[in-house]
């Protein structure tokens, strides 16, 4: 198949276009204007066609799309405000669902987030799959789990109204090199200090290359039209255990202040407590003080891969341990060719 | 008062950032029924009425103006459009509020004033920073003459606009802005320039005398910016003001100083605080320290009051809700506008002269 990937030269991106490009698939990247191709190992690849655009103007999408068998849409807004995010994820959205209508280009595989979960509703314990509320009040979370929300109801819409070959896939937390420390492990504290928040409750992995070849194995599957999917390693760390993994393969190692789950939530209960009375709910609050936002991020919940498992061919190949040692041996590398 | 005023129907358009703060003064007021809100993107669109209780979102302008039938548009799309969208509403006969620069050239903006003066509405500039509360403190220190009479005025916003990540700095989709006759500093040069018109004492003799425009952070030859310095020197009758935007110098901040032949004072409109230093009689060789004593215990009331206001979210922009009261009061009852034809003209007479400047520095 011949595939449109956008953000291909995003932490994700890098690595579906080269999980398509190792399934035999043709990859159409596209990457913004200002990107930087030459650190990217397929970028010189003859199946491998490099197209600039930013999916915030509509110029030369349609281009773009024409000719592709599929889309493989993970471009989205990491950073700014709530508008820029806006237009980073849902205006690029739209203007690349427009432009795949216009193309005549049918099959989408659209990049959604463990951040649309209502986590609030969910039990302590219980399990967190497919079919998991939604969050019912988007306007207690962050923006990056606004604008997601938005994004996947759009292109459910869209998808219905156009007929597209729809799947949604829900990645969890992504790590690999460079992006082993996420925020439900807790927060880093000036340079040498993690404030780890919580202990026990399992986080909902998957390391790069898994994930990537997760969205490969769906374009593969026509089966997956239609379906939604948590993509998540079988390994799911406690956040106690991966971050003594990751500090004892670190040197020197990060300072470690650990903060007792049960007491942040009392906290954040109380302090939400507060702005509803005193402040009539207009105070923002940080992550440590909003329990939407904190419980999003480090809930004691189970999580389960098998709906993917079990309709694709998927099995995430490389374990916890390898993960580890494999991103944490490219950031060696990046720094020591940065050093040369 | 403004109970027994029947609500105006009012509608935005333009759906970025600053649209927030215009909708959540709709959407919380009295004076408006929010009829409308457009803008291209019909996600963005859709959540804003979603989310601000529009009766109807839109994507043509034109379309809303047709159904919706406001008496009332906020433009709030980037500036090179205002021309065009505000020449609609004023011939659909709405009054306009608009997000500044009503338009890049003092031309533009007096064609567009006749079109409002033939159609019999208000087309008004949103000056909120003028009615920010340490602004609006300022005035009334400087009305009761406790600055004696005002000499000089030094406007100065430091903005990180080149910094990693800062929307006018995205090189893969450069900000409109950058196509303004002046550039990213167009954007903000409103700003400046009423504010330093509205601290000195009024004249119509307005001259630039220096203007250095600069670009101090140019990258290459494809660096977007046109300039992202400004130091110019500007005389009101017999006053003098400095205006100065520079992105180089940290934190970002908007500081407003006005001295006068009796004391100054200093403001910060970012994180609100207002300094005024004038000497009292009486204490003789105590004076400065009887001021000292009583700056320390206003900035301690105004770090409190900063505080609260970061976390109520309240931002710099409490001078536009105070604007907007004034300028809807004004549409329902004929009252004068907060900001009057003469304010928006001294301003884009000035902004002409600076951009006159640019111009020159470019040739």
């Amino acid at each position: 198949m011949k595939l449109l990937v956008t953000g291909a030269s995003g932490f994700l991106g890098e690595h579906v276009v080269s999980a398509a490009l190792r399934r035999g698939h043709t990859v159409r990247a596209m990457i913004r204007p200002a990107s930087d191709v030459t650190r990217l190992p397929w970028h010189e690849d003859t199946n491998v066609e490099i197209v600039r655009a930013d999916l915030r103007q509509r110029r030369g999408l349609e281009d773009a799309v024409r000719g592709c068998d599929g889309v493989i849409h993970l471009a989205a807004a990491m950073g700014g405000d709530f508008y820029a995010r806006f237009a980073g994820t849902v205006i690029a959205t739209e203007h690349l669902l427009d432009a795949m209508t216009a193309a005549g280009v049918k099959r989408l595989i659209a990049t959604s987030s463990f951040s649309v979960y209502d986590y609030r509703r969910l039990r302590m314990g219980s399990t967190l799959d497919e079919r998991s509320p939604l969050e019912a009040r988007p306007d207690d979370r962050d923006d990056y789990a606004r604008t997601k929300l938005i994004q996947e109801q759009l292109v459910r819409d869209r998808a219905q109204r156009d007929g597209l070959e729809l799947t949604v896939l829900r990645p969890g937390a992504v790590f690999g090199a460079h992006h082993l420390w996420t925020a439900r492990l807790g927060r880093q504290l000036g340079n040498n200090r993690w404030l780890r928040t919580g202990a026990w409750a399992h986080v909902p992995f998957t390391y790069v290359e898994n994930c990537a070849e997760a969205f490969i194995a769906c374009i593969d599957a026509p089966q997956t039209v239609g379906r939604t999917y948590n993509v998540l390693d079988d390994d799911r760390p406690t956040q106690r255990r991966y971050v003594a993994l990751l500090r004892s393969r670190m040197k020197p190692r990060l300072r470690l202040l650990r903060a007792n789950f049960t007491l942040l939530r009392s906290v954040a209960a109380l302090a939400g407590l507060t702005n509803r009375l005193v402040f009539s709910g207009r105070a923002k609050l940080p992550m440590l003080l909003s329990s939407a936002k904190l419980l999003a991020l480090t809930k004691p919940l189970r999580y389960t891969n098998a709906a993917l498992k079990t309709d694709t061919a998927w099995s995430p190949r490389v374990g916890l341990i390898d993960a580890l040692d494999r991103s944490l041996a490219a950031e060696r590398e990046a720094g020591q060719s940065a050093k040369d | 008062m403004t109970d027994m005023i029947p609500p105006l129907r009012a509608a935005t358009i333009g759906s970025g950032k600053i649209s927030e703060e215009h909708l959540k003064f709709l959407r919380a007021g009295d004076p408006a029924q929010l009829v409308g809100v457009c803008d291209l993107s019909p996600a963005l669109a859709a959540w804003s009425a979603r989310q601000f209780g529009a009766a109807a979102a839109y994507t043509d302008h034109r379309v809303m103006l047709e159904e919706a039938k406001p008496q009332v548009v906020h433009v709030l799309t980037p500036p090179h459009t205002h021309e065009a969208i505000i020449t609609d509403c004023l011939a659909a006969g709405a009054h306009v509020i608009t997000e500044k620069p009503v338009a890049p050239t003092h031309a533009q903006f007096t064609a567009l004033w006749q079109a409002a003066q033939r159609a019999g509405v208000l087309l008004i500039e949103d000056h909120n920073y003028r009615f920010n509360a340490p602004v609006r403190e300022l005035g009334a220190i400087i009305d009761r003459g406790e600055l004696g009479e005002i000499v000089e005025v030094e406007v100065r916003m430091s903005l990180n606009v080149r910094g990693e990540g800062n929307r006018y700095a995205d090189r893969n989709l450069p900000h409109p802005s950058h196509r303004l006759p002046c550039g990213v500093i167009h954007e903000f040069i409103t700003h400046l320039c009423y504010l330093s018109l509205h601290l000195l004492p009024t004249s119509e003799d307005i001259r630039v005398d220096k203007a250095a425009w600069r670009n101090v952070g140019r990258r290459g030859e494809d660096d977007p910016f046109m300039y992202d310095d400004l130091d110019a020197m500007v005389s009101v009758g017999a006053g003098r003001a400095r205006i100065r935007f520079t992105s180089q110098t940290q934190p970002d901040g908007f500081y407003v100083t006005a001295r006068g032949t009796k004391g100054f004072a200093e403001a910060d409109l970012f994180v609100p605080y207002l300094r005024p230093v004038v000497y009292p009689t009486g204490f003789g060789p105590l004076a400065s320290m009887v001021s000292l004593r009583r700056v320390a215990k206003r900035l301690k009331r105004d770090a409190r009051r900063a505080f609260w206001s970061k976390v109520l979210q309240e931002g710099s922009y409490d001078g536009l809700r105070h604007f907007l009261a004034g300028t809807y009061h004004a549409i329902a009852t004929g009252a004068p506008p907060p900001v009057t034809f003469d304010d928006m003209d001294r301003t884009s007479r000035l902004i002409d002269a600076l951009a006159a400047q640019a111009e020159g520095a470019r040739a």
